[in-house]
């Protein structure tokens, strides 16, 4: 058993909280069932690694193995770093029957032909979501399995979802998504955040939508009778009618948990009592980010409120209505670069 | 301007009413709970994010009685809602049947300015100024309390005392001077 195999090994883990170790062991299924009853949870990380090492030694686990429990661990707990999303554009004509085995083969022929010494393991998860685990190296190198990249892409849709890719590896792991999906281009979606499945799901639109309708029948208030006939609110109706508002906007129920969202600023500076800074001609940069364990949920409640005046404005509910969370605003003008967007289109 | 006006109806027979504005909408359902559960006296409680009230329900509504502005001292815009909605009363509101409630003052965010500020308009208005823990079930109990026997003057269920009289006792007054060390 080589050193890279027992480095990854400790550091996996160490990585792995002990409480998750035991289940993750289990659905890996590569230990007897004797060495998993030798494996006490109650003792020292340090005693368990030593454990696993030794097992590792009887059982004669190579990379291969070691990276089989990572991605099972990494499957099981997601929320780990931050994911970035994906879109897939300009689709030809059989993209919408591409099936796994076909991906599959497709994929792995072309990154092992775009970069030498890349080690890949795809494998598909049962919410049909194809998982592909990316270790690179380049001429010179074996492929890192300390710094692998993860994908995740859900067959016939146009999402991709990445963690830990840098600036080199993008466009050879762009190209070959590009040609395995039967695609011609990739783009970045300006959607991250540290939760996978809350991004998936703004993005595929997996939370409770709430429609503009003209006479809204609301559910709840029918079950609000049982209030105490002396108790009355005199602004009922246009408390309601923010919380329509805000729920129209944003979503009714649970919504997908956004950490922050950012929007970069390249507008003149407008205040008539300053005119320095409204005399300069270059526009005034400024980056401004909201942040919150649950943005899209604080940001309803700040409608539903009154705090953010109702109608949204399309700043805040471009965020679940376009899914993303990066915004570069500028005035209405002729704008150089290429990545200018106006708030409302 | 519609302004609420306290002697433009008729009162109920051992009936109270009284209205809590607040713009955050939290404390006051709280206290609605608590203020609807008094025995000896029917307690009316309208609930309002900020006056001036809507037209459609003048019919309805109640004589209300008092008039309880609730402010939370770490949020400005709660003290402006509070400030911009006075002037929608009626100046019969201000002898005696209007009165203020601040919660989280031992907050370290709340700033001491914010508290001066909220001092110096109950003082120049005459009103009492209430203080009210509003996280405890205990503190809701004491606000409680409080309010319901100003409330019982304020609709003139107490005899021998009225809402001009209580409230030349409990107003807010502001210190006049507050840098001078105060033993002579």
């Amino acid at each position: 058993m080589d050193d890279t195999t027992k480095c990854l090994l400790r550091r996996l883990v160490r990585r792995i909280p002990t409480q998750i170790l035991k289940t993750t062991l289990e659905k890996w299924g590569r230990l007897t069932a004797a060495q998993e009853q030798s494996i006490d949870s109650t003792s020292s990380k340090w005693a368990l690694t030593e454990k696993l090492l030794s097992i590792c030694e009887e059982n004669r686990w190579t990379l291969k193995h070691i990276t089989e429990l990572e991605m099972i661990y990494i499957i099981d707990n997601p929320n780990q770093g931050m994911w970035h999303a994906f879109q897939l554009m300009e689709p030809e004509d059989d993209a919408q029957s591409v099936e796994l085995m076909q991906f599959k083969e497709q994929f792995k022929s072309h990154l092992s032909e775009l970069a030498r010494h890349v080690s890949v393991k795809i494998k598909k998860h049962t919410d049909e979501a194809v998982w592909i685990r990316i270790a690179w190296g380049d001429g010179f190198s074996r492929p890192n399995n300390l710094k692998p990249t993860y994908v995740v892409h859900y067959l016939q849709t146009p999402y991709v979802f990445v963690t830990r890719l840098t600036s080199k590896q993008k466009p050879l792991l762009s190209q070959a998504l590009v040609l395995a999906t039967r695609h011609h281009a990739i783009k970045d979606a300006n959607l991250s955040g540290r939760k996978l499945f809350a991004i998936r799901d703004l993005l595929m639109r997996q939370y409770q939508q709430v429609f503009p309708s003209k006479f809204p029948r609301n559910l709840e208030e029918d079950q609000q009778t049982v209030l105490n006939p002396h108790i009355e609110t005199e602004q009922a109706e246009s408390a309601a009618n923010r919380r329509q508002r805000a729920c129209e906007a944003f979503g009714a129920g649970t919504l997908p948990q956004l950490q922050s969202v950012v929007y970069k600023l390249e507008t003149k500076f407008k205040d008539h009592t300053n005119k320095t800074m409204t005399e300069r001609e270059e526009p005034f940069r400024c980056v401004v980010k909201f942040a919150s364990t649950s943005l899209l949920e604080s940001l309803r409640d700040c409608a539903c409120s009154g705090i953010a005046s109702t109608p949204v404005t399309p700043l805040l509910s471009s965020i679940p209505l376009k899914g993303r969370n990066y915004f570069v605003i500028t005035d209405n003008g002729p704008g150089p670069s290429s990545q200018t967007r106006q708030p409302h289109n | 301007m519609s302004l609420l006006k306290p002697f433009s109806k008729l009162p109920g027979l051992n009936t109270a009413s009284i209205l809590l504005v607040e713009s955050e909408e939290q404390f006051q359902l709280r206290l609605a709970d608590a203020l609807v559960e008094e025995s000896n006296v029917t307690v009316n409680v309208r609930l309002a994010k900020s006056l001036p009230l809507p037209m459609e329900h003048e019919v309805t509504r109640p004589r209300i009685d008092l008039v309880v502005f609730i402010i939370n001292l770490t949020s400005e815009l709660s003290f402006q809602s509070a400030e911009a909605s006075l002037k929608y009363l009626d100046p019969g509101y201000f002898l005696g049947k209007v009165c203020f409630m601040v919660t989280n003052a031992r907050n370290a965010s709340a700033p001491p300015e914010r508290l001066d500020a909220v001092r110096k308009l109950a003082a120049s208005l005459h009103c009492a100024l209430l203080f009210a823990e509003d996280e405890t079930p205990d503190g809701v109990t004491n606000a409680t309390e409080r309010l319901l026997t100003i409330l019982k003057v304020a609709a003139g269920l107490v005899p021998m005392a009225t809402a001009l009289y209580l409230s030349n006792l409990t107003r807010c007054t502001m210190p006049s001077d507050l840098d001078q060390p105060s033993f002579d």
